[in-house]
């Protein structure tokens, strides 16, 4: 599934969340990843999320679509990072 | 499913905060996801240290090497992580013994070529002038089941592919001229074509085996030799037409790749960078392609098919299954 993770957490812990992000998917912008995951990369993902955020203040948003195709994604301004797998 | 990552550019690769970072000048820092990969091919010229290549290990990524001119020079195949003693041996088994290895090696070309006979009838539709070669290619391909050795069978999947090979003009409208297959090194666009398509083939294939038990160095159509991985060979054939022979097709059809996109120099001639990444685009989207599997029952990608073929011919090895060779049913 298509999947795109936007967060806002502590300030302490940006950089810990950027981190794990960054091993499965591409970083878009600032706090924000997307890419393609299955099922179980996803359960990784929010098991991890569930033990090294404090869940009282900490929010982070999981958007899923069955896929790339049903996700239409317009870029106003600066393509920060692409999410191209040829480079 | 895991992505494959082309690079063409020159820079540096390595490890950093737990996943893998391109370092190069047209595009700065950027970290790529190792859980989301599973191969890498380096086209460009690139830095990288043992602590990249022991990451690479840790996460079973394959690393494909091509060198300037696009050539394959060999990958970095990483520790085994599914060795199977017991199939290795029986892997030896079936090549050891004549009668079973010609039984594999005839279902390998027997599937190729029906393949091959696919490609060309898809196009005798649309194109005059074709009929010719498809009864030529159908009469040579009765003599598949009557060879009696190897090298007979080797003879008649030869003689296939000359017939296909001299239809490729009438299939791409003469637009580049194309009179006979040369290798090492490619003389014009469509054998530089073919030949860079045949190694990414061959490098994907590589890393699907990488993925199964079987063992890469142990072939049964070509002859198991030293320093590469035959396997991947013999496996590549049926999947050529398929995938490779397809996309250049329609990238020449459409114009998308056209002479400027080729470096021609004394006889020589290859893919330049933008070339390549054309290329590296379609195959990629090629793979990705979704079909339904009339025997599964679901729909699976091209290069599901590329795995489903090894697991055959475990099952074949482990004389559970007939092994059966994939024909086009599309």
């Amino acid at each position: 599934m298509y999947v795109l993770i936007v967060y806002d957490v502590e300030e302490k812990r940006v950089a810990k969340v950027n981190k794990f992000l960054k091993t499965y998917l591409n970083w878009v912008q600032n706090s924000v990843f997307e890419g393609e995951l299955t099922e179980a990369q996803l359960n990784r993902i929010v098991l991890w999320f569930k033990g090294h955020l404090d869940l009282e203040c900490d929010s982070v948003l999981i958007y899923t679509a069955s896929s790339e195709k049903w996700l239409s994604k317009r870029v106003i301004g600066v393509e920060k990072n692409s999410t191209d797998n040829i480079l | 499913m895991k992505r494959s990552v082309y690079i063409n550019t020159n820079g540096r690769l390595s490890r950093k905060d737990n996943t893998l970072y391109l370092e190069s000048e047209t595009y700065g820092k950027k970290p790529i996801p190792v859980n989301n990969t599973q191969e890498i091919f380096l086209f460009g010229e690139i830095d990288l240290n043992t602590r990249l290549i022991n990451f690479l290990g840790q996460n079973n990524i394959t690393l494909h090497v091509f060198n300037y001119y696009g050539y394959y020079s060999g990958s970095f195949y990483p520790r085994e992580h599914l060795p199977s003693g017991f199939l290795l041996v029986k892997q030896v088994e079936k090549y050891k013994d004549e009668y079973e290895r010609l039984k594999i090696a005839k279902e390998i070309i027997n599937g190729a070529t029906h393949n091959i006979l696919k490609n060309v009838k898809y196009y005798s539709n649309r194109k005059e002038g074709l009929d010719e070669y498809v009864e030529r290619i159908e009469n040579e391909r009765k003599n598949v089941k009557d060879a009696k050795t190897i090298s007979e069978l080797m003879g008649v999947e030869g003689r296939i592919r000359n017939i296909y090979y001299s239809a490729f003009e009438i299939i791409i409208d003469g637009k580049f001229e194309f009179k006979n297959r040369t290798m090492n090194p490619p003389d014009n666009p469509i054998n530089a074509l073919i030949s860079f398509g045949n190694s990414m083939m061959y490098s994907t294939v590589l890393t699907e085996i990488y993925n199964t038990q079987l063992n890469p160095t142990i072939s049964y159509l070509h002859e198991p030799g030293e320093r590469r991985f035959s396997l991947s060979l013999d496996i590549s054939e049926i999947f050529k037409p398929i995938i490779v022979d397809r996309i250049i097709f329609s990238l020449v059809n459409q114009k998308m790749i056209r002479e400027e996109h080729f470096d021609q120099e004394l006889g020589m001639c290859y893919l330049n960078e933008k070339g390549r990444v054309i290329f590296q685009r379609e195959f990629d989207e090629k793979l990705a392609t979704i079909i339904k599997h009339p025997k599964l029952n679901r729909s699976v990608s091209y290069r599901r098919l590329v795995r489903l073929e090894c697991y055959k011919l475990i099952k074949h090895i482990l004389d559970e299954e007939e092994y059966e060779a994939l024909k086009m049913w599309w």
